[in-house]
């Protein structure tokens, strides 16, 4: 039984997350302080632009886009670049190479039992306070199951870029300067800072094509969306499976070329 | 009998920058594609047989840990050819590594914040380890060693010693062919590197596992290893008994004098009077070294000789330790 390797790793994952109940709590405080931050910026906004409808949203879809983007990407971005990173600059990363596992599907599986604590211990707490302080502005029916078919795929994307940038350590044996920038890119290309309808012209169709806005953007917008015509949710999907699985080969592409670079510090 | 190891002049290069001094130097390095090529591991052959003992030895930097991370898998050589449990191991790690079993004296394997059952349970499911083998290790491992304490705590509260004594525990747990220790008892107390050493042998023992071990400390050499292949530089000094490699240096007794005086002055008055042996002082016990080539002085006449020119109080006389034995290679080399 193969799948039974992965779930262990997942419940070992769940186990060892639930170990540290403290970070948990500061998690739920930054955020807060980061959405009082949001929420006064786009105050700011939308007073200064006079009219309640700015890039044909309000300030109220704003808000809870904004609020759900946040909660996504609390169990979206698990700081593997970071991991991968340390591992490879201590040589631990040797130890996760000798284990009878394809090394990218082993750190995933350690990671999945991350994704599905935060899950439930950030997004779906986020998502009822949403849905009940804005009676009813989220949509629920079947826009939740296109939701989390996205969602899923969201995260593949972003875990091979995140392996993706990971595997350039082997080449740099730093990452804090690669991985901010990545950070930085995908945090905004993705729509997980601003909306996309707030972009530019020029640069929301580019942003369209690029993988980034798979990650945040077509999952929120699909979970938003009460009554999405059939053409919005099979591009929507499409693009995100062509992603799903273009990242997967070009990652693992990439990973299989670069191990023969691998030098490996310390003793 | 077949080797498990079989490896044919394996090389390994690294290319490393050529990194130059200062501020200066590290802002030009930035565009420097000045390499130079690091030979780790030059030519190293060797072959060895399942349910062997082999301590691996050689001074810091000596291409140890290269080597072993070739023949794990984890480096592909630059040269040569080698098989591990008749596979290549760079082309097939996932599949060599389901093999071997690994520990590395300063890094853990172990799930940090989980109690070692759980790491147990999770290698049980990676390896795909049968029920039956399982307990079976864990019913060995209890006749062993006392484990029923250490199960249930979190990895991160052990002492090193128990981490090192789970580390090994979990390395053996899914019966590999074949297990490298890398300095397992580096940091570790007398008691503790007696447990592991009775703990390695008593593993090799039942299971017939081949274990590569490279350690600093003579100690696990002579309580573990038979076989010793010792390296430098890249290159491979020695590969047989440890009972040959005394032989070696069979002519060779350490002599320890207490003289009247000052020990320094009297150090040095000595070394002048034999400068073809190393002469040493030991501060502590104020005994002084004179290490004995046979085959030049008998030691009866060194000690004949000292006592005309010193005042002796007491003497001792030493066979040579199999550490002086290794300090000798790493300094001079085998002749």
């Amino acid at each position: 039984m193969k799948a039974k390797r992965y779930l262990a790793l997942t419940r070992a994952g769940i186990i060892e997350e639930m170990q540290f109940r403290a970070s948990f709590l500061i998690m739920v405080v930054g955020n807060l302080l980061y959405l009082i931050v949001v929420y006064f910026l786009w105050k700011a906004i939308y007073a200064s632009a006079g009219t309640d409808v700015v890039s044909g949203m309000t300030f109220n879809d704003t808000m809870i886009y904004l609020v759900l983007a946040t909660a996504l990407f609390n169990f979206l971005d698990l700081y593997t670049v970071w991991q991968i990173g340390r591992d490879i600059q201590t040589g631990k990363i040797v130890l996760d190479l000798l284990k009878p596992m394809e090394y990218r599907k082993y750190l995933f599986w350690s990671y999945s039992g991350s994704f599905v604590t935060h899950f439930f211990l950030t997004f779906v707490p986020t998502f009822i306070v949403v849905a009940v302080v804005t009676h009813g502005a989220i949509p629920l029916g079947i826009n939740i199951l296109y939701f989390m078919i996205s969602v899923v795929m969201a995260i593949s994307i972003n875990y091979s870029i995140d392996f993706f940038v990971g595997t350039i350590c082997l080449y740099t044996e730093s990452i804090w300067g690669i991985n901010i920038m990545k950070q930085v890119i995908v945090l905004l290309l993705s729509g997980a800072t601003i909306p996309i309808a707030f972009f530019p012209e020029p640069l929301k169709s580019i942003v369209y094509y690029l993988p980034f806005q798979s990650i945040y953007n077509a999952p929120l917008s699909l979970l938003l969306d009460s009554s999405p015509s059939a053409e919005k949710v099979l591009t929507t999907l499409g693009m995100q499976l062509f992603w799903c699985v273009a990242m997967l080969i070009i990652s693992k592409v990439f990973w299989k070329a670069s191990l023969r670079q691998i030098t490996v510090n310390g003793g | 009998m077949a080797a498990i190891i079989e490896i044919k002049n394996i090389t390994k290069e690294f290319k490393v920058l050529n990194r130059r001094e200062g501020l200066k130097g590290s802002l030009k390095d930035l565009f420097s594609r000045n390499y130079k090529t690091v030979r780790a591991v030059d030519s190293v052959s060797m072959s060895i047989e399942q349910g062997e003992i082999v301590g691996y030895l050689g001074p810091n930097g000596a291409g140890k840990s290269t080597t072993i991370k070739m023949m794990t898998g984890v480096l592909e050589p630059t040269s040569g050819e080698i098989l591990v449990n008749g596979c290549v191991p760079y082309k097939n790690r996932t599949k060599n590594a389901q093999n071997i079993g690994v520990v590395f004296g300063q890094r853990s394997q172990l799930w940090w914040a989980l109690p070692l059952i759980e790491s147990f349970k999770l290698l049980k499911d990676i390896y795909q380890i049968p029920d039956a083998d399982y307990e079976g290790m864990l019913q060995l491992y209890r006749s062993l060693v006392d484990i029923e304490p250490l199960l249930h705590k979190p990895v991160r509260q052990m002492s090193l010693g128990q981490r090192t004594l789970s580390d090994i525990l979990a390395a053996f747990l899914h019966n590999p062919k074949i297990v490298f220790l890398d300095e397992p008892t580096i940091g570790l107390d007398v008691s503790m590197k007696a447990k592991i050493r009775t703990l390695i042998h008593a593993l090799n023992k039942e299971k017939k596992t081949t274990v590569i071990l490279t350690t600093h400390d003579m100690g696990d050499v002579d309580a573990l290893c038979r076989r010793i292949v010792i390296i430098d530089h890249g290159k491979m000094l020695y590969d047989n008994d440890i009972e040959h490699l005394k032989s070696f240096f069979g002519s060779y007794r350490t002599l320890k004098v207490r003289a009247d005086g000052e020990l320094a002055k009297q150090t040095e008055a000595i070394q002048k009077e034999f400068p073809e042996f190393s002469v040493s002082a030991d501060e502590e016990e104020e005994w002084i070294s004179v290490l004995v080539d046979e085959e030049k002085q008998k030691v009866l006449d060194v000690l004949a000789q000292l006592q005309k020119t010193h005042r002796i109080r007491d003497m001792q006389l030493e066979e040579i330790s199999t550490e002086e034995v290794i300090k000798k290679i790493y300094e001079e080399g085998v002749r």
